[in-house]
């Protein structure tokens, strides 16, 4: 009772806050900020988690009298932004249109890591800096450091490493492994069979699937008659649906199930209910995480704004690459070489706690996992960072 | 007035002002410039069997997609020509192997054959990927955007002035009798089958030289990615879009749709693409001939 | 587990034989290749979400809700889009041809207005996704319930086609068009039918799809293309060969993945589909329509 009281004076204060700033910062003209996105095509379905994060911030700054570009100074921002029609061709050309044609005065990054990886040459070419988000893939590392981060921890080979270790502390002995053949999941497959082998842990099953996959049967009751300890599930959404259904159909028993995406996303709890419950998924922050004291106002805000919880990789991710610009530009202005030298050193603070840069990774966000529980997605491992006990899953 | 002389020059022009692009220094018109070439080399190749024969293909990504693939695997054994040469070659290659059996598939099957087939081509590769270990690759120290413009624009010019010559041509004319009545033209004695074979083979070739131009240009493959049903999809609508039959038509069909999506999707991306969606159906409703048609009938009536 | 897969078999076989009944249906009467198929699929997954979370509505309602939209949507297509063109010989002929690319616009239409009017994100609710165990076989109340509809559907229409009067009507009018007309069948008629419940059952397959199905403006294209791949089986626009093929494919998948690997199921499929239009493009079992 207490809290939400003094939360709701917090807030109040804030509101009021902006008024004054705002009076007093009239002038600046807005701050042009632009981006790509995959509005149409192959991974429209992605774009909403991501733009709305873009959104919720831009509001935000603005509402707080603008963003704080150094030396005092307060400027308001908005969106330059084009639909790259999911297609890597175009956002180059989009990227360049948004750097030498609309003159924008910062970046924000584009959906998937195809996109990421096409840019990344045109943001060294013209030597402006990008914060990026939504990439996951062990290729980032090869990109030439210089003008683009990545601040995600799902990097595939700590994720197969630390997935191992999460799964041997909780007792895990055996387990089957399924994994779509998209990119990403495949990766973290490489890492994670080694890994498991490393930690005594025995595979009963192990198969790959199609993207388009539309029966499960034989791969789940195969895995079932030697009823592993875990299915680990190496899924892109439609499949992870696909698999809860199949899952709580053919009673699954593992006490640790894992899909890779899809969990986090609203749907998957709506769809499911309490067969969602208890679910392990991949992603590293959760509303409830204390040390983090900005992490469940995003998500109230969130909530409030879109009716629906932030996506607790894509809407987060994208949010803290915002954040870690802002902050960047509140200390070097907008100076691109300065921003570069700004984000490539410095430690920021964000909803997902410190992050900062060695080369074009985050190492100070560490890689972990998530569980369902309750409704509310709570971080299990590491234990560093873990706002739960890691559950077993006791039913669908 | 659209004498053989002035078509010629008109195009000569065309090219020429394309060839100029770079010169302007706006990095951002190179690109534009680069999807336009592009897309018109593309429209033109699948012309070439699409429009001319009336085997209408929905699986032209095949081409490209092999294309690109081909290229980022051989860019470890050797310099960028040499794999750019090998895209066009693994492309045509493909369309012999499966020309014969697919060209005797007729009408409604054929479309939906070609279509079929880019999918299981690239499922196949998919699977190949993942056997490899290789679920993705990059291209590092990729030629510079104006030596990738240049190759474009090449292609281009190429294949629309392959179409050109095969307009006027006893092979273009086969084709011709082909798409009029191919049993007729079988009984008069046209190679139908050799030339059909021709026609797919060199409508394959360049597609897949085009394929590995832009996966230099992204720098990343993902075979789900360069196989995407899209392309097949756009250069069908662009050809008919701009008019099926005349060399002008991808021409037209490209520069109306880049303009459009240049004005409309900055803000409206799902409406630009409605209005895609509408146009096509419109086109083919009421105006067979696309715009190159129409422009011919203003200029008759001028 | 044997029984386990039969079960999967079957179901997968039955939503293959309803999805794929309605764009034979299109086909055979209409000669047209209908590629927005699979959007209709979406819509009538939108309509069961809708109903559900903001009226509380049962999926169960929404099968009749669908239908009706669905076919007024049909009825809609066919009045501004296609009926003026079938009229005519001429352009009937140029728009079989290019049927395919007319839908695709349709198709491009539906899923970005979807997108727009409801926003891409996926959609999910809870509903009939309890476990029923007989005989072996474990099932959801979903897949319960798609196997009764599917069945009451596709053998209410071969009853239709067998022992009604409209229904040898449209067999003749997909048969021979013209020599229907001669003897005196209201082609237009049967082809506004046609087209109007060809869209209500992709509808309907949408509401069965969506209880367990993430819900999407895209989610509509992987019904298309198994629509295809049963229809070319079957052969085009041969009704009662569309349904058995639906079946057959449905065990071709679940067995096929079962005996060699699920790696290979796309493979499988797509291989089917190319291996079926190569050798046999009349359908698995006889004669397909002539193409007109």
């Amino acid at each position: 009772m207490t809290f939400t009281i003094s939360r709701r004076t917090f807030l109040a204060a804030a509101a009021l806050a902006p008024v004054t700033t705002r009076l007093a910062m009239a002038a600046g003209a807005p701050l042009r900020i632009g981006y790509s996105m995959c509005l149409t095509g192959l991974f429209a379905q992605a774009a909403p988690s991501q733009v709305n994060a873009y959104e919720l911030w831009k509001d935000q700054v603005n509402a707080a009298g603008g963003l704080d570009i150094g030396d005092g100074q307060r400027r308001p921002v908005e969106f330059v932004s084009y639909d790259d029609q999911s297609n890597p061709a175009n956002a180059v050309r989009i990227y360049e249109k948004l750097i030498t044609q609309d003159k924008v005065d910062l970046l924000a990054a584009p959906w998937s890591t195809p996109i990421h990886l096409a840019i990344a040459p045109v943001l060294a070419r013209h030597k402006f800096p990008m914060v990026g988000n939504t990439a996951a893939s062990v290729k980032l590392r090869e990109v030439k450091p210089g003008y683009i981060w990545f601040p995600t921890a799902v990097i595939p080979d700590k994720v197969g490493e630390e997935l191992a270790a999460f799964m041997a502390r909780e007792n895990v002995k055996t387990a089957a492994v399924f994994a779509n053949v998209l990119p990403l999941a495949q990766e973290i497959k490489t890492y994670l069979l080694p890994a498991l082998e490393k930690n005594g842990i025995k595979l009963v099953a192990n198969e790959d699937f199609p993207p388009d996959i539309k029966d499960m049967t034989t791969l789940i009751s195969g895995a079932n008659q030697s009823s592993p300890d875990a299915f680990i599930v190496l899924s892109y959404p439609s499949d992870t649906f696909l698999f809860a259904t199949q899952a709580k159909q053919l009673n699954v028993k593992a006490p640790f199930v894992l899909s890779l995406i899809g969990p986090t996303i609203q749907a998957y709890q709506q769809a499911f209910g309490t067969g969602a419950n208890n679910m392990v998924t991949v992603g590293h922050w959760s509303p409830n995480q204390s040390k983090w004291p900005r992490a469940k106002p995003f998500f109230d805000a969130y909530l409030a704004k879109y009716k629906e919880a932030p996506d607790a990789l894509d809407s987060v991710l994208s949010f803290m690459s915002m954040e870690i610009l802002a902050q960047a530009v509140a200390t070097a202005g907008l100076d691109k070489e300065k921003l570069r030298e700004t984000i490539a050193s410095a430690t920021f603070d964000t909803i997902n706690g410190p992050v900062k840069f060695d080369g074009v990774q985050n190492t100070a966000t560490p890689t972990s996992f998530l569980q369902i529980q309750d409704g509310s997605l709570e971080l299990v491992w590491p234990e560093s960072i873990k706002t739960r006990d890691f559950r077993p899953k006791t039913g669908w | 007035m659209t004498g053989k002389p002035f078509m010629i020059a008109a195009f000569a022009i065309v090219a020429g002002l394309m060839a100029l692009v770079p010169q302007l220094g706006s990095e951002y018109w190179l690109g534009v410039a680069f999807i336009v070439a592009m897309w018109i080399a593309l429209i033109q190749s699948w012309s070439l069997l699409s429009a001319t024969t009336g085997y209408i293909s929905l699986g032209h990504a095949v081409f490209y997609g092999i294309g690109a693939y081909v290229l980022v695997v051989s860019l470890d054994w050797m310099p960028v020509p040499y794999a750019l040469a090998l895209s066009g070659a693994a492309a045509g290659l493909l369309a012999l192997v499966v020309g014969l059996p697919v060209l005797r598939v007729k009408g409604p099957y054929f479309v939906i054959l070609t279509f079929g087939f880019a999918e299981l081509v690239k499922n196949l590769v998919m699977l190949l990927e993942t056997r490899l270990g290789q679920f993705s690759r990059m291209i590092f120290d990729a030629p510079s955007l104006e030596a990738l413009y240049y190759a474009m624009l090449v292609l281009a010019v190429i294949a629309t002035a392959i179409a050109a010559w095969t307009a006027q041509s006893r092979f273009g004319r086969g084709l011709a009798a082909i798409r009029e009545n191919e049993v007729a033209a079988e009984a008069i004695g046209v190679p139908v089958t050799r030339l059909k074979l021709f026609a797919f083979v060199a409508s394959a070739i360049i597609p897949g030289i085009v394929g590995g131009l832009l996966v230099l240009r992204t720098s990343y493959f993902a075979a789900d990615q360069a196989f995407d049903p899209a392309v097949s999809f756009t250069i069908v609508t662009t050809a008919i879009v701009g008019g099926l039959g005349r060399v002008s038509g991808p021409l037209l069909g490209t520069l109306f749709l880049v303009i459009l999506s240049e004005l409309l999707w900055a803000r409206f991306p799902q409406a630009y693409m409605m209005i895609l969606g509408g146009l096509l159906i419109v086109f083919i409703l009421f105006v067979p001939q696309g715009l190159a048609g129409l422009i011919r009938k203003g200029l008759g009536r001028a | 587990m044997f029984q386990q897969l039969l079960f999967a078999a079957v179901v997968s076989g039955a939503l293959y034989a309803l999805v794929a009944l309605g764009l034979n249906l299109v086909y055979g009467s209409l000669r047209l290749l209908n590629i927005a198929h699979g959007d209709l699929v979406m819509i009538g997954a939108y309509v069961a979400f809708w109903s559900f979370t903001l009226l509380g509505i049962s999926p169960v309602v929404s099968l009749a809700t669908t239908t009706v939209l669905c076919a007024a949507f049909g009825f809609l297509v066919y009045v501004v889009l296609l009926k003026r063109q079938l009229g005519s010989p001429a352009l009937a002929q140029r728009l079989e041809a290019n049927s395919l690319i007319i839908f695709y616009g349709l198709s491009v239409i539906l899923q970005n207005g979807a997108s727009l009017a409801f926003s891409a994100t996926s959609r999910g609710y809870q509903f009939l996704d309890g476990v029923h165990s007989f005989g072996g076989v474990s099932a959801t109340g979903s897949m319960l319930l798609l196997l009764g509809v599917a069945a009451a559907v596709t053998l209410g229409a071969l009853a239709f086609l067998r022992f009604h009067v409209a229904g040898w009507s449209l067999l003749a009018v997909i048969e021979r068009k013209d020599a229907a007309a001669v003897v005196g069948v209201n082609v237009e008629r049967v082809q506004m039918i046609s087209i109007c419940a060809g869209f209500a059952i992709a509808g309907v397959a949408g509401v069965l799809v969506s209880m367990t199905q993430q819900i999407t403006p895209f989610m509509g294209f992987p019904f298309t293309i198994a629509a295809f791949v049963v229809v070319i089986m079957g052969g085009l626009g041969n009704i009662a060969a569309g349904i058995a093929a639906g079946f057959v494919l449905g065990f071709i998948e679940t067995f096929g993945v079962a005996l060699t690997s699920a790696t290979y199921r796309s493979i499988l499929i797509y291989g089917i589909f190319v291996g079926v239009l190569l050798l046999r493009p009349q359908g698995l079992f006889g004669k397909a329509v002539q193409a007109r």
